[in-house]
């Protein structure tokens, strides 16, 4: 590159480096989806810990009453991780597939699109948000639940902490992903209402999948949603149907695998430019 | 002008979309510190052609660079100097003007400082309305706020795409003036537009584009002297049956029942000779007029052509 080439090259990187930071790019786009969902928080926040503690309520007390116990565990210690991770499931999935459809709906988007942001950098930020939604919901329920147990279970601090955050990256790259595809609201709704939700409830919140007669139980090990709420159980109870350490390989493997698919589609330009 | 370095470079440029051809090999220099001004019909690709530079549309065929770099394989540095306002109004009514601006700026890496905030917002007339909510704002003040992202980054080419649809009058002046100041300050600007007064207004060069191809691409005022034409035109004190030998033989035409004798010329053309020929010729003239035709006219001729 010499003569005017070199000339233009160089002021195109002293323009790079001015008042400029590397950082800033992805910080920005995961404060603004952080503060996007915080300006609705009886939506965002408030509604769904209000939704799981209905649950907790209705099961916990009202069944819970004739249930008593599931392998030696109060009915309503057992069924708290499993609401903390439906709340972590479907808070994680709904931000990312919510912000990413409306920015294409209000064709926001754009402003994205022709930023210098890398693509990592927007799944990155984007993700993250949406798991720090995710993770306030679950943690607000499980601070109800420590109200209504009155103690704080706790056994397996490691997986406790690994398998919600890990699912909340799952599912945020996987709404992410759906956000991309989605071209009508419809679409967006598709997967948390026939996926998602029959996935979860179906998924040993409510009850231990080894009382479940034969065909169902072995049904229920290809529920992908069951090794998540088994993994967190394991981290406050310390039991679990499913060795923990398996779910947890099998689910940064689905993370990177959902991560890497958001970057791919990004670098594509799928259903994001023409 | 050729010795004026090009900002933007666009080669071979091609865009299908299946069957349709949205772009056909266009090729095309944008000059440092110019107005470059793309006109053409709906669906011509004038659009598409922006998208392909900003990185909104990804070209079939061809390549572009700004200032050097390659727009797909260093997309990072180019969209670092290149600001897009797009033709759709878009907002996020969950944020205030101020924090649209501020997470614009953040998404190229830029702080925006509080200085360079206040003359965005003065310069668009948006001040009042820094702690608005975007919703509360009018569709002129929104097309505003589109221009004010494009500028957060201090971009070295501006892409304007129909910036002033649906602007009322005097603010598009406003913003014409705003365009011209920001090109004072060393902005290449890139605009299209259906306002060929806009164009006429403010570019220094225009290009004609038509279902895809480029048709032509020339500095103003040459393509107005060259294609454009003037016409002098005299109002006579009494109308007259027949014109004098001499200037009938120049090509000049009575109209208004012989009320007004008009001579036709191309637009570099001085009509000094015609005048003193007129006059010479014993014409008893009221009052002397001159029409020059705008770039509309030269535009209508161009796209009936295909070409100049």
């Amino acid at each position: 590159m010499i003569g005017l080439e070199a000339r233009r090259a160089g002021e195109a990187e002293r323009v790079e480096r001015r008042g400029w930071s590397g950082f800033r790019g992805p910080w920005t786009l995961f404060e603004k989806e952080v503060r996007r969902f915080l300006r609705v928080p009886g939506q965002t926040i408030v509604s769904p810990v209000i939704t799981t503690v209905l649950y907790l309520v209705v099961f916990g007390y009202a069944l819970g009453g004739r249930l008593r116990e599931v392998n030696g565990i109060p009915y309503l210690s057992f069924i708290v991780p499993g609401l903390v991770m439906l709340g972590v499931i479907s808070n994680a999935f709904l931000n990312t597939s919510s912000s990413m459809f409306i920015m294409k709906l209000q064709e926001t988007v754009v402003d994205l699109l022709v930023s210098p942001l890398r693509y990592g950098e927007i799944v990155a930020a984007m993700v993250g948000a949406a798991s720090v939604r995710a993770l306030l919901v679950g943690l607000l329920t499980w601070a109800v639940a420590i109200v209504a147990q009155g103690e704080v279970l706790l056994v397996h601090l490691g997986y406790a902490i690994a398998f919600p955050l890990l699912t909340s990256v799952g599912l945020s790259a996987l709404g992410l992903f759906v956000g991309i595809w989605a071209e009508k609201f419809e679409h967006v709704n598709l997967v948390p209402t026939f996926v998602i939700t029959p996935l979860t409830f179906l998924g040993g919140v409510f009850y231990d999948v080894g009382q479940l007669p034969g065909v169902f139980a072995t049904l229920s090990h290809f529920n992908p949603v069951l090794y998540l709420v088994e993994g967190f159980r394991f981290g406050l109870l310390g039991t679990s149907a499913i060795e923990p350490a398996f779910s947890l390989a099998g689910l940064v493997v689905f993370d990177v695998g959902l991560v890497l698919l958001c970057m791919g589609i990004l670098r594509s330009g799928w259903k994001l430019r023409s | 002008m050729s010795e004026r370095a090009s900002v933007v470079r666009i080669e071979g440029l091609t865009k299908h979309y299946g069957p349709l051809v949205a772009l056909d090999s266009v090729s095309l220099d944008i000059h440092a510190g110019e107005i470059f001004a793309l006109l053409g019909p709906n669906g011509a690709g004038k659009t598409t052609l922006i998208g392909c530079v900003s990185g909104l549309v990804i070209p079939t065929a061809g390549a572009a660079t700004v200032l050097g770099w390659d727009t797909r394989r260093d997309y990072r540095r180019t969209r670092r100097v290149v600001g897009l306002v797009p033709q759709e109004i878009n907002f996020d009514p969950f944020f205030t003007v101020e924090e649209t601006l501020r997470f614009q700026a953040g998404y190229f890496g830029v702080k925006l400082e509080e200085a360079k905030l206040t003359e965005i917002l003065e310069a668009l007339d948006l001040g009042r309305k820094r702690k608005a909510g975007t919703r509360e704002l009018s569709g002129g003040m929104k097309r505003r706020l589109l221009i004010g992202k494009a500028l957060v980054h201090d971009p070295k080419v501006l892409f304007l795409d129909e910036p002033t649809a649906g602007v009322d009058v005097e603010l598009r002046r406003d913003l014409w003036a705003y365009v011209r100041r920001l090109r004072e300050r060393g902005t290449t600007i890139v605009l299209t537009t259906h306002y060929l007064e806009e164009a006429q207004e403010l570019a220094d060069r225009v290009g004609v584009i038509d279902r895809g191809r480029l048709l032509l691409v020339e500095e103003k005022r040459r393509l107005l002297a060259r294609l454009g034409q003037k016409t002098l035109r005299l109002r006579l004190r009494e109308p007259i049956a027949a014109l004098p030998a001499g200037l009938a033989e120049a090509g000049a035409v009575l109209a208004e029942g012989g009320r007004v004798v008009e001579i036709t010329r191309p637009g570099e053309a001085e009509l000094g000779s015609e005048l003193a020929s007129a006059l010479g010729a014993g014409l008893a003239v009221r009052d002397v007029d001159t029409l020059r035709s705008d770039l509309e006219e030269i535009y209508v001729q161009l796209l009936k052509k295909g070409g100049a």
